[in-house]
Order: C-alpha cells, then structure tokens, then sequence
C-alpha cells in the first residue's frame, strides 16, 4: 500500500511535468500578434496601406521642409518657436523640427512588405506572383521616395533595408552618404517598376494615390535630376508622356487638381478624406485664423493682381486676398479660385497632397533640356505651361543660367505651396558643383535678423549647412551616428 | 493537460491508499504537578511532536492529574501544555511512571515564545529556524499590536537592518514602499510577500496608467495587524532562490496566528488613535503675496500695468474674493482619528484547531475629506483526520473602502493649497461684500484658469475620488505522512482581488466654462485580479537513524497562474453633477479594457545537511518556467548553496561559559526576475489612427518581438555570524553582502527611431551591484523576575552602484533645463536616483558683480577688454539680485554644460534602535528610526521659493534680495516675474534628509493576574502609545519621509507635498477571556 502512494505521487509529478510547455504558450487575448498576421495577401497589403497613410499624415511636414527655408512662406503669430527657429536659420539639433521618426517609421513598414511578401506567398494559395510584386513595388517605391526626401533633407543617413522584427535585429546603423542611398534607390525603381500597377486599379482614389507606373516614372526622374543626370530624366518623364494616361489640365480648370484633386494632371497625391477622418494637415497650416503661415512679401509680388499679371495661377488661386495688405494661401483652403468660397465641412481636411503632377515632370525635363543646351526643346516646354496659365510665351536668352533662372521662378509660380521650392532652391545651389551657390544662400538669409545676415552668409557657404542635423536624441541613441559636421562645435 | 483532472485521481488515490500503518508502540504513564504547591493538574494537555515539530498525537491528564499516552513513535518528543504554565519535555521512558512538574509562566512568558520560534521550520524548505545558515531575520509582531500603527509595513520600520521602509504618504488606506538591500532593479522593487506560504500578487501586470498611483501599488501587506504572528525577512538570494524568479528584491514571510489546543480564548482589542500633521511650511499671507507679486512684475517689466487682482482696487468687481488673507493649508488640513476594532476566538481540541478573527478599522485623514474603512476577516482551520492526515483551510478577505481627494492634472490639493494666492477668498463675495455661499472658482484668476488654479477646498469638498477593495485567499493543504520519514503535502490556493475606482469631478469645484473637458468629469475603473498557486511536495528528513548526520529536504513541484482584467471609462460633462458615473453614453470620452494572463510552472528541490549539529549545508535549485518567455529563454535556474558552522558547540570552545549558540554563515545565490508585462515578447501589429488608406484596411506594426528577453539575475554572497553570549543576554548578528543585478531588465529602452520604432518594450542588459553590511544587536541588561530591561539596536549600510551600462545605453534621460527642471542622467559607478543639476553658489549682490571667469579664477574679457558678464544660455544676461550658478567649464555661460552630480536619494546609513523596560505590570518601550546620507529633491521648496510667477511662496521669500549690493548669509534671489534663469534645478533644492525619528513609544499595563481571576477575564490590558512623536532633522520640507517611488528609476526621492506620515497617538484597551 505505502508504495503504491509513493509512485502515485512521483508518476503525478512526472504527468505534470510533461504537461508544461504546453501550458505555458499563452497568447494575448486580445491584440494582433506577429504570430497570427502575415497570413494572407491582405495583411501584406494592409501593411502597405499604413505605409501611405502614415506619408500622407506627413503633409504637414513635406509642406514645412519643402518651403520653410524658402521665400515663400512668412510665419504668423502662432508660428511655433521650433518652426520659426528653422526659418531664420537658427538650427540646433535640439529642435525635434530636426525628428526623422516618421521618414523612418514608413521605412520599416515597407522593409516589412518586401521581406514578408514573399514568406505569405508560401501560405497563402490565393496569392499570385503577380499581385505579390505589385505589392512589393509599391513598398518600393515609397521606401524610395522617404529616403529622397532624407537625403534632401539630411544629406547623410542611415539605410536602413531590413525590419525591426526583433530585438536581434540591428538597430545600431551608421550613416551612408547620399550617392549610396540614392544608388540602391534607383536600383530598387528601376527593378519594379516593370511590376507597378499602371492604372489598373479599380477606382480613381486608388490610381492616383497609390504608386503607379507614372508615378516610379516622375520619381526616378526627380532623381535623376537632382544628381544632375539629365539624359535619365528625359528618359523617365517620356515614359510618361507616352503612357497617354496624364496630360495639363485645362487653363480654365487648373484649381481643379487642387480642389477635387485627382486631376488628370495628377502622378502622385496622398489622398485625403474628411468624411473618413483621414484629415490633412495643410488646412490647419494655411486657414485664415489660425496664424500660422502666410504668404512672404515676394508670394504675394508674383501673385497679386497689382503686380503681376498672373491670372490663372496668381490672386484668388494659389493665394487670396482677405484684407488689405492681407494674402492667405489658397491652394487648401479654397474651394474655387474666387478667393472668397472656403471650403466647409469635412471637405476642409479633404485636399490632397500632391507629391508629382504633369506640370512638374515637363518642367523637370524643360530643366534637363536646357542644361544639356537644347534650349528650344525647353523653352517650347515651358512656353506651354505658360501658356496653359493663359501667359504671354517668354524669349529667353539661349544660355544654361538664363534658362535656371526662368524655369526656376516658372516652377515658384506653378508649385507654390507644394513642398517644392526648398528643394528646386538646393537642387540650383548644387548644380555644377555650387557654382551659384549665392543665390540659394541670398534666399536662406532674406529670412534672418538683420544682424546675423552677414555671419550666416559667411557660414553658410558651407554647404552641409544646407541641411538639417541629426536630431540630438537620436545621436543619443546610436552611438555609430554622427553629427552633420556644420552643427558640431 | 488537464491538470485539475489529475489532482483529483491523486486526492482520491490518497483517500483509498490512507489506512493505519503498523507501529512499534510504546505507552508512557505519568502525573502532571504545579512545581510550586504541588497540585495536581487537571485537564492538562500532553502532546507528542514529531521530529518536525509537528502534533501527531495527544491525550488530556485527567481528574488525579495521570494521564496516558500511546506513542506512535519513540524518538518523538513529548510536551505537556497549559495555559498559564511553561511548557514542559516528558521524559520518554515507557517503563517509568514520570511525575511532571511544571511552572507557572507569570513573568517569562516573552521567553516562551522565543522557544517556540527556534522550533518553527520553513515550509518550503524544511530547515530548522535554529540551523538556517543563509540570511533572514524573523520578528515576533505580539509587542506592536497595541501601538497605533494599523499596517505590517508601519511596525516592521526600522526594526529590521537592511530592511529600508517608507511611507508612500500619510493618507489613510496608502500603503508604503519595503526596500530590502537596497535598489537592486529599475522600477518597482517591491519585495515579495509570501502569507502562511502562498505568495501574494506582485503589483498586477500592465494595468491601466491613467488610474493607478503610487499608493496604490505599493498598498502590498493588506491585512490585519493583530493576526500577523511574525514576519520573516529572506535577504540574501539563497534563501530567496527558494521562490525563484519573484524572490528577486527579497521576501517576506508573514505567518499568521493559528489555534491551539486549550480553552477556547476571546480576545477583544480596542484602539482609539487621534493624528495630528506635522506643522506645515509658513506660506506667505495674502498682503505679503501681493507685496511680493509686485516686486516681481516691477523686476521683469518695470512699467506695468497691475493686474486688478493683486491692485488693492476697491471699485473691483472682485475685490472682496481677492483681498482675504486665506491659510490654504490649514483649510484643508485637520486633526485625524482612528478607530480600530479587533476580535478574535481561538482554541481547539485534538482533532481541530481553529483560529478566527475580525477588524475592523476606520481612520480619517489628517487631509480633509479623506477616510478609509477596512473590514478583514481571516480564519485558519486545522483539522487532523488521522493522525497522519492533516487538513488545513485558511481563509482571509479584506474589504477596503477608501476615499481621498482627486488630483487635477497631476497636482493634487496639499500641492495646489501650497501654491495658491492666498489673497483669494474660499467663498464668494458679490460686489458689496457679502458671501454668496458658493465657492470662489473663477474661470481665470490672476494665477491662471480655473482648471490648473482650482481652489482646493472646493475641489476636496465636492469632488471626489474613492477606491474599493476586495482581497480574498482561500488556501486548502492536505498534509500525509507516508511514513516517519517522508511527507507527502499538497496546498492549493486561490486568490482574487478587484479594486474599483470611482472618481468624479464636478463643475462647481472648479472653474471651468462648460465647454472643458474637465466638467463633471466622471471616471470608473475596475480592476481584477485572479490567481491559483499549488504546490505538491515532498518533504523528508532522516532516513537514518544516527544522531551525527542529519538530513532534510524537499521536493516541490509548483504552479501559478495569475490573470488580470481591467476596464476604464471616462465620461465629461455630464449633464448633472448627481449623476456622478460616466453612464451617459454620449458623454463617454474614453473606454478602454485589458485582460491577460501568466503562467508559471516551477520544480524545486533542496537538500540540508547537517553533521553533529555544527556543520551545515543547505543547497536549493529551483527551476522556473513562465509563459512571458519565449520557448528558447523559458527556462530559469536559479539556486543557493550556504554553509553554517556553529562553532559554539565545538569541544575546544566548551569552556567558555559566556558563549552561547553562535554561527558563522556563508551563503551564495541566485535569484531572478521576470518582466511585468506577460505578453512584451510579442510583435503586436495594430490598425493606424483611421484605419484604412485609399477604402483599403491599415495596419501597422506597433512593437518589437522579443527573442532576447530573459530573467534578470540577482547572485548574492553573504558572510554573517550569530553569537549569543552571557547566556542570552547579548546577541549580535552580523552580515556583510554583495549582490549583483545582472541583464538588468529595462523597461520601455530607447531605440534610434531609424528603427522605426522609439522603444523596446524590455531590454536585458547592464549590472548594477549593492554592497552593504547589517548589524543588529540585542542586549537583556536587566532580566529579574520583576524587572526586566532589554535594548536594541540595528544599523546597515548600502552602497548601490551602476557597474555597466549596457552598449549603446543612451544615458541622457532627459536632457531638459530651465527653472525647476532637473536634466536626468544616469552614469556608470553612480548609484540609481542619482541628482543632477547646477551648483548654486549664493545671489549676485549687485549687477557690477556679475562677471564670467575662467578656469584661473581671471575675469573673462573680450576683445574690447570689457568684463564679460555671466550669462544664461544664450538667452539671458544675469544681474545683481540673480542667482550665482556655478561656471563649471569657465566657458562665461550656465548650460547643459555646467550640469554636475548633486547628490543621490539613497540613504547611506539606515536603522533604528528601541529599548523595552518590563517592570512588575507595566512594559514600557521605544523606538526610533533613522536614514542617514541622502539627498531630497524639495519639489515644494522650488514651487515656493522661485519667486518668478505667480505661485503662493513660503516665508522664507521674505528674505530675498531686495536691494543693489544688499549681501547678507542665506538670503534667496531676487523677485522676478518669468525669470528665465533664476530657479534653475540646482543643489539649492538638494538637501540633506538625514533624520532620526522617535517611532514609536508605548506604555502598557497589564492586569495582574490574580485580580483577573476575580473578575472573570483572562487578561486585561490598557496601553498608551505614541507614534512619530518627534523627528530631529535638518531637512526644511514638512517631512523627510519622503515617498520612494522607483517607477521612474530617474526620479526618485523628490517631495511633492504628498501628505507626510502625522503624529499618532493611541490608547488602546485588550481583553481576553
């Protein structure tokens, strides 16, 4: 008897302890676990889509870093301090204006798509090859297009390619410079863009907000452009020309791309909708009450029907006048181009971005044409968005500089207010290896204090000053980073 | 696997297989006398203990005093037993009739107990108290149960060395934070709290933020004090290691009482305690704030305008609720009381023992509008269903009803009575003067809107913000002896605890239009925790019988699941102020709920040995296994060797006489921790802010997979001795450690956001070590039959250091500064909670006087040769009146540069000391307790004492800089509207917060015993007591009792003007029958 209740009591500890591991797997109960997504083509997709809408939630900040330190905006009353501190050239890597965490958050997200696509074709039956690289084309893309604006915007920065799936992953990863991002930019386009969707969505939102064929086209191009390769840039915007699914709007129509948006003449535009809460953020930017930025006294010398003869484009359009010496911006708060009907209701948050649109592919290629010295090419191009603004056409003198100049201040007229002019501004400051600089940096100090121009001139000619630093918490946090020489003292 | 399926094949195998055993049996016989008149004794108990000290048989002398008792066992030792005698050993000689004499316990019965200690043995590990070689120290609670402290927590404080104890606040129902060794992880380091061998919740995992302070977590050792018969500290990781990973910060065994065989005793306590603040801070009275508010717009602005408020303007709408002189402190602060009813009844036979109790407390605060109610009742049922077969039920539930004050944006009202102009009415006057009998809650005051500048009576009269308890335990354990040396015992626990929070903010107690969102505000939370803990064991000591070698151990076999639901909901603006729940479903601002669960199983074996009663060896492995670790990492091993040598009882020291039982110990372990959050290790994917992007769902991934988590280890080694000498009269036991916290497990790490993502959930990485020493001694000066004096004393020492950080740690915590920020830093070889800020060096007596200089001590020029003066970033240039900072880099500019370390919130010294004197029936006693060489943050000083907005100041404002060159000791800065520099985070809030505090001073007298007889009690006890009577310290806040809350590990120890621990005095009156 007393035996039979010693093995009784050691085979029930044995039983318990084959049962354990078993026990132990205990799942959250409520929550979304790694283990149970990357199931289907669906989450695959889903991940992408947060990928967009994490980029269009951006709009704010691509409206700040494409015209801050531009000559385009003036700061109100409201401006923060840490805006404002941008604008007068007043940088410190403190300013968390300085943050990369969205740029980079898209980034793993699409670093997520691409390796997982692969590893959910194995699972799920239902997905094609076809669809799986469409998908991972559009992860593509947008991971190409965060690290062009880094790089714009940084110079130097981490290239991060794979997802932060666990804690083994490194997370420790120093700076690459701006030819190596940009080289595994242009690879990864150039390899999908066979694969991208090109039209083939089913509705209108989807084909102008996500990443088509047009839109790899505009994007390599941009690219090309910057890094001055201008037989690629023709390249690339005649693919689109010759899709025929993008042509100008109309004269008459052009305040259209801004309010419906999805114009013909859209590429790209992050889309948008008040109804569904996906509210923008250039509305609180840019309405009449809330004092943040307005236009800058030579906005509203281009555009005012005093001074300039800007019709289509100028007064009422990009910007409106509601007071005297009193100009808003226009372009998302408009409703029509009258300058008086605002828009109301959800449809206030509803103006998309737009990150590419035909007018500034045939304006890139005008660009290409001239610096490689066809100037009538050019000059044809950019006589026809003149003439869409319902313009006189322009003779220009037949020399690179003139044609800069002129493309230059054609671009600050079409794309006021769409996140380009900083960059154009870069891209001039650049060009042959920084021959006018002067001109960009003419621009930076029109914004400072009077008293810090002639420092800041001197300063300046540093073109690492350019850009921004490396947010401090971030040199913080990873110890292989460093410091944008320019704001190391 | 179904594991209630095999406890139940298991019990019922056990009901079949239980039949008497054949035993060798041996009969002795004998007489039970009083030593002093030679009486017989009737109904005396004889009982026989096993080796373990367990009962295992007995009889009852009966009318001629004889009795007669059938062993089950020889070698068990026999006892005789009355109430109101010693307990006396029976000679086991079967063929002798034993005449047992035994002696009346008047005046030793303190020592009766202690006996009784060194007999108890621990559950899990089967040791011996006596032959315990690792270190723990054991308190016998009996002596603070009639001092007006009403938490274990409270009586333990300062008793115990190395056992460091702070109140979180003063407000009823709060509990405190019990740091052992020092802090030896970031975060909470709450040790584990283990009743009659179950362990008790940790602070429930990953509740929701937004209801949940300090004081509620740290609320650890719920239950009545009167039923606690000893607590036992485990302080070294060998002794821990037993509990595996949660024995990480220490344990505390709490045993409870239980029923012992006699007649059956009532006993009745009654406690009666009023408490009274400590004085509060001198704040400034309405016409000296005005005159101050004044001078710091005419310093900043020069010209100005001045705010009506503060412009003694009779033709004001609102002059008359802005010209009072109110004392916001004192408005809210009033004298508390306690109520304390205790009863309980005891007793038992042969075969049941029980022991049952009820509380129940009522304290109001010292704040007003603050209480809590506590009910606890707690039973322990021994039942013996054969002399082999013991069953036992504990049961124990605590309702607990608290109420406080609500906090409005972090700020609760002791800090808001402090900073609040006291030029301001509590009541509103209308335009002639007369109370409109509503309370003044201006939309905006001079201060600022009404929200953050609420008026704090108001807020504590209408508002309110109550807690609900219930805490239930249920403990069943079956114990089988298989034989005379093995033990089967299985325990099965369950315990459930659900706290409701309940708080409500209505619209007239603040000043808000109805369109803020803190309007009737209304917030319920709900919280439940459940868990079940078994254990199967199998205990066993000596196999053999030889008297040289002696062997014990058991093996154990543990499981624990613990799940937790939680549910919060905030509505605002409801439409009444009656309606005080968020039950309007268009008023809801917030709902959200969590649920989840861990699971723990855990094997553990120990073994000890011990030869000829000096060489011992205790070894101990346990196992873990927990379901917040992934496959690879589930497994902890966590295990304690210690060795004893008690060289007392070696030959060659038998001579001499004044040496008692003494041991040297050794001891080595290991012990763990596990995260919190039970589910950190998993990726968690959820949808973004709208959920779709083009009509296509969006999801994004939100955390990291954790493939790296694993415990964090706690190895520490311990040297310690023990001497007893001059035959009980001296004790000294001593302890020198080192623990080492490695793979320190970081919550919430910083990541570079390149990563995409900010945070790890946890990271392991780093070390951090604690090094101290303990002492404690224990003197018996004076021990005569009637006189009885005995001291004590305890101090330790702890020494806490980062050792290594981990790679790529950013060890800039925060990097802010500005008036009142601290930059918070963590550096490698400086301990946790360490401060660091500015060197304040005095006021800059005139503007002339404000120069920079270089390392040299030379005035820095520039190229013009002018002085160049000090400056403040680059914003601000320093004047005379301004604070000096001190230049540490000579670079001509106060900034993140000039940062130094200022002190840490550790103490260096902590301990205490207290002496009882017995003399005939009165037993009077002391306690003191003191933490030396730390450093508080006065959090209250730099609200009210900045002088640049428009915070009420303390009085000593009013030695300020008022003139050009005025230079006098210890004057402040100058009165400065928006200052940007002039109340810097800097050491002129670091202060000392040494103090020594007379604990506790109790007077008792006990009713003789004879004239109990005559009035039919059993005894009868009337105390007076005294709590927290004074404290001698140099500290300038109200209270050096500083809460130490580690959630953030960076900011610890600063004062926030939480209510300070009051002065407490007690009559208490006991009855027993």
């Amino acid at each position: 008897m007393k035996l039979k209740v010693k093995y009784s009591v050691i085979l029930f500890i044995l039983l318990m302890q084959i049962s354990c591991n078993n026990w132990l797997e205990s799942l959250p109960p409520n929550g979304l676990i790694r283990e149970e997504f990357w199931q289907s083509k669906e989450d695959v997709e889903a991940v992408l889509m947060a990928a967009y809408e994490l980029f269009a939630s951006m709009d704010r900040t691509l409206f700040l870093q494409g015209e801050l330190r531009g000559d385009l905006l003036f700061g109100g009353s409201n401006q923060p301090s840490r805006e404002r501190s941008i604008a007068e050239n007043n940088i410190y890597p403190d300013n968390n204006y300085c943050d990369w965490t969205p740029y980079y958050k898209i980034i793993n997200h699409c670093n997520e798509v691409i390796k997982n696509a692969p590893l959910v074709q194995g699972i799920d039956n239902t997905f094609t090859d076809f669809r799986k690289q469409s998908l991972m084309a559009e992860a593509y893309f947008i991971r190409s297009l965060a690290y062009f604006y880094l790089v714009r915007i940084y110079n130097e920065v981490p290239l991060v390619l794979e997802p932060s799936e666990t804690d083994n992953s490194d997370f420790y990863i120093p700076k690459s410079t701006e030819s190596e991002v940009l080289n595994k930019v242009v690879i990864d386009l150039k390899q999908y863009r066979e694969f991208a969707p090109s039209g083939g969505f089913s509705t209108i939102i989807e084909n102008k907000g996500r990443a088509s064929k047009p839109a790899f086209d505009a994007l390599l191009a941009d690219i090309a452009l910057w890094r001055f390769e201008y037989d690629e840039v023709l390249e690339h915007v005649e693919k689109i020309e010759n899709s025929g699914e993008i042509e100008l709007m109309k004269g008459g129509e052009w305040f259209q791309i801004f309010n419906p948006g999805n114009s013909i003449e859209g590429i790209f535009e992050f889309q948008f909708d008040g109804n569904l809460n996906q509210r923008n953020g250039t509305f609180g930017l840019t309405q009449r009450f809330s004092n943040l930025y307005f236009p800058s006294q030579k906005a509203t010398e281009m555009f005012g029907k005093e001074n300039a003869n800007e019709l289509v484009r100028g007064e009422n359009a990009s910007i409106a006048k509601i007071g005297e010496d009193d100009f808003i911006i226009w372009k998302y708060v408009g409703q029509f181009p009258d300058g008086q009907s605002f828009r109301s209701g959800n449809d206030q948050y509803s103006c998309n971005w737009i990150v590419y649109r035909y007018a500034d592919v045939l304006l890139m290629k005008a660009e290409a044409l001239s610096q490689t010295g066809r100037y009538a090419e050019a000059l044809a191009i950019l006589n026809k968005t003149r003439e869409r603004a319902n313009l006189q056409p322009k003779n220009i003198v037949f020399n690179a500089a003139a044609f800069e100049d002129a493309i230059m201040e054609e671009r600050a007229l079409e794309f006021a207010y769409e996140g380009k002019r900083w960059f154009d501004l870069l891209r001039l400051g650049r060009r042959n290896n920084f021959s006018r600089k002067n001109k960009l940096i003419e621009v930076i100090i029109s914004n400072v204090p009077s008293n810090q121009k002639r420092i800041l001139a001197v300063k300046l000619t540093n073109p690492l000053g350019w850009y921004l630093p490396i947010y401090e918490s971030e040199i913080e946090r990873n110890k292989n980073l460093n410091q944008n020489q320019y704001y190391e003292f | 696997m179904n594991l209630k399926k095999i406890y139940l094949i298991c019990f019922l195998l056990l009901g079949i297989i239980v039949t008497s055993i054949a035993q060798q049996n041996t009969i002795i016989r004998g007489r039970v006398v009083d030593k002093a008149d030679k009486t017989t004794i009737i109904g005396a108990n004889i009982v026989e203990y096993d080796s373990e000290d367990r009962v295992v048989n007995g009889t009852i002398t009966d009318v001629n005093g004889d009795f007669v008792l059938q062993m089950i066992n020889q070698s068990n030792t026999v006892r005789v037993r009355v109430i109101g005698y010693n307990t006396e050993v029976v000679k086991v000689d079967p063929l002798k009739v034993s005449i047992i004499e035994i002696e009346s316990s008047d005046v030793a019965l303190g020592e009766v107990t202690v006996i009784a200690e060194s007999r108890s043995v621990n559950s899990l590990t089967n040791i011996d108290d006596r032959d315990k070689a690792s270190s723990s120290v054991k308190v016998d609670l009996m002596d603070m149960q009639e001092v007006g402290v009403i938490s274990a927590a409270d009586a333990l404080q300062g008793k115990i060395s190395g056992l460091d104890i702070i109140s979180a606040s003063g407000d009823p129902g709060s509990g405190s934070q019990i740091v052992i060794r020092g802090l030896s992880s970031m975060g909470n380091n709450q040790p584990l709290i283990v009743i009659d061998g179950i362990p008790q919740f940790r602070i429930s995992q990953s509740f929701d933020l937004s209801s949940a302070d300090s004081e509620d977590i740290s609320n650890l050792i719920n239950i009545a004090l009167q039923d606690i018969k000893s607590i036992e500290v485990l302080k070294d990781a060998a002794s821990t290691a037993i509990y595996g990973s949660q024995g990480a910060d220490g344990v505390l065994l709490i045993e409870t009482k239980k029923g012992r065989m006699g007649k059956v005793q009532f006993d009745y306590q009654y406690k009666a305690s009023l408490n009274i603040q400590p004085p509060p801070i001198p704040m400034l009275n309405g016409d000296e704030y005005i005159t101050l508010q004044l001078k710091e717009w005419h310093n900043s602005d020069a010209i100005y305008k001045i705010p009506p408020e503060i412009a003694y303007d009779k033709d004001y709408a609102d002059f008359f609720n802005y010209s009072a002189n109110t004392n916001w402190i004192n408005e809210i602060t009033k004298n508390g009381n306690i109520q304390d009813h205790y009863f309980s009844v005891s007793g038992g036979g042969e075969k049941t023992r029980f022991f049952t109790s009820f509380s129940y407390i009522n304290e109001e605060g010292t704040t007003i509008n603050t209480e809590s109610k506590r009910f606890s009742t707690n039973i322990n049922l021994d039942y013996f269903l054969s002399r082999n077969l013991l069953f036992q039920i504990k049961f124990n539930y605590i309702k607990n009803e608290i109420n406080g004050n609500i906090s409005i944006r972090g700020r609760n009202i002791r800090e808001m009575a402090y900073i609040k102009a006291p030029n301001m009415s509590i009541w509103e006057y209308d335009l002639v003067g007369l109370p409109t009998g509503e309370y003044f809650t201006p939309i905006t005051s001079y201060q600022g809107n009404g929200t953050t500048y609420f008026n704090p009576v108001a807020v504590a009269n209408l508002g309110r913000d109550g807690r609900l308890e219930n805490h239930f335990r249920n403990t069943f354990m079956l114990q089988y002896r298989l034989n005379d040396w093995l033990i089967f015992r299985e325990t099965a626990s369950f315990q459930s605890q659900g706290t409701k929070n309940k708080s409500f903010l209505p619209y007239n107690a603040i000043g808000a239009d109805w369109l803020n969102y803190q309007i009737n505000l209304s917030k319920a939370t709900s919280r439940v925790n459940q868990g079940i803990h078994t254990e199967t064991q199998v205990a066993f000591t000596s196999p053999f019988k030889n008297e040289d070698h002696q062997l014990s151990g058991a093996i154990t076999w543990v499981t624990d699941r613990s799940g937790y639901q939680w549910m919060n909901i905030q509505s605002a603006k409801n439409p009444s102020v009656d309606i005080q729940v968020p039950s309007i479903s268009g008023q809801v601002a917030y709902i959200a709920t969590n649920s989840g669960e861990g699971k723990m199983v855990s094997g553990l074996g120990n073994v000890n040995y011990k030869y000829l009663d000096r060489y011992l060896v205790q070894t101990i492995l346990r196992a873990d296994a927990h379901s917040s670790f992934g496959e690879n990492n589930r497994w902890g091993l966590f295990k304690g060797i210690s060795l004893g040598w008690r060289f007392s009882s070696e030959d060659f020291l038998s001579s001499l006489d004044f040496l008692g039982e003494s041991m040297l110990r050794v001891s080595w372990g290991v012990a763990g921790r596990q995260p919190n959050d039970v589910y950190a290790r998993f990726a968690t994917y959820e949808s973004t802010g709208t959920g779709s992007y083009t009509f296509n769902p969006a999801i994004s991934p939100i955390s990291i997979q954790l493939d790296r988590l694993m415990w964090e280890t706690i190895t520490s080694y311990n040297i310690g001795a023990e001497l007893n000498l001059f035959k009980d009269r001296l004790y000294l036991e001593g302890d020198i450690y080192y623990k080492i916290t490695s793979d320190i497990l970081f919550k919430d790490y910083s990541l570079p956001v390149s990563s995409g993502f900010n945070v790890l959930k946890y990271f392991n990485g780093g070390q951090m070590t604690n090094t101290g020493w303990e002492l404690m001694a224990d003197a018996r000066l004076i021990r005569t039959n009637d006189l009885l004096v005995s001291v004590n004393f305890n101090a330790s020492q702890n020494i806490n250091s980062f050792k290594k950080l981990p790679e790529n740690f950013n060890a800039e915590r925060s990097t802010s500064i500005g008036n009142g920020q601290y930059p918070q830093r963590v550096v490698e070889g400086e301990p946790i909670g360490s401060f660091f800020g500015f060197r304040y060096l005095g006021v800059w007596a005139s503007d002339k006087d404000v120069v920079a200089k270089d390392v040299d001590g030379n005035v820095l020029k520039d190229s013009y040769g002018n002085k160049l003066p000090l400056q403040y970033a680059d914003s601000y240039i320093f004047k005379g009146g301004d604070p000096i900072y001190d230049d540490i880099n000579h670079d001509g500019k106060i900034d993140l540069n000039d940062v130094v370390y200022l002190g840490d919130s550790n103490p260096k010294f902590i301990g205490g000391f207290g002496t009882t004197v017995k003399f005939k029936n009165f037993d009077f006693s002391a306690n003191f307790h003191y933490r030396l060489k730390f450093d508080i943050i006065n959090g209250v000083a730099i609200q009210t004492e900045g002088m640049n907005n428009r915070n009420n100041q303390s009085k000593a404002v009013l030695r300020r800089w008022r003139v050009e060159g005025q230079n006098e000791p210890g004057m402040l800065p100058r009165a400065y509207m928006n200052h940007p520099a002039n109340n810097l985070g800097s050491d002129r809030y670091v202060e000392k917060g040494d103090y020594l505090r007379l604990n506790n001073v109790k007077v008792s007298y006990e009713l003789n015993k004879n004239l109990c007889n005559k009035i039919g009690v059993r005894k009868a006890n009337l105390t007076l007591s005294a709590r927290k009577l004074f404290t001698l310290t140099n500290y300038s806040g109200q209270d050096p009792e500083v809460s130490q809350d580690a959630s953030n590990p960076f900011w610890i120890g600063v004062d926030n003007a939480r209510t300070p621990p009051p002065k407490v005095y007690t009559l208490s009156l006991a009855v027993g029958f």
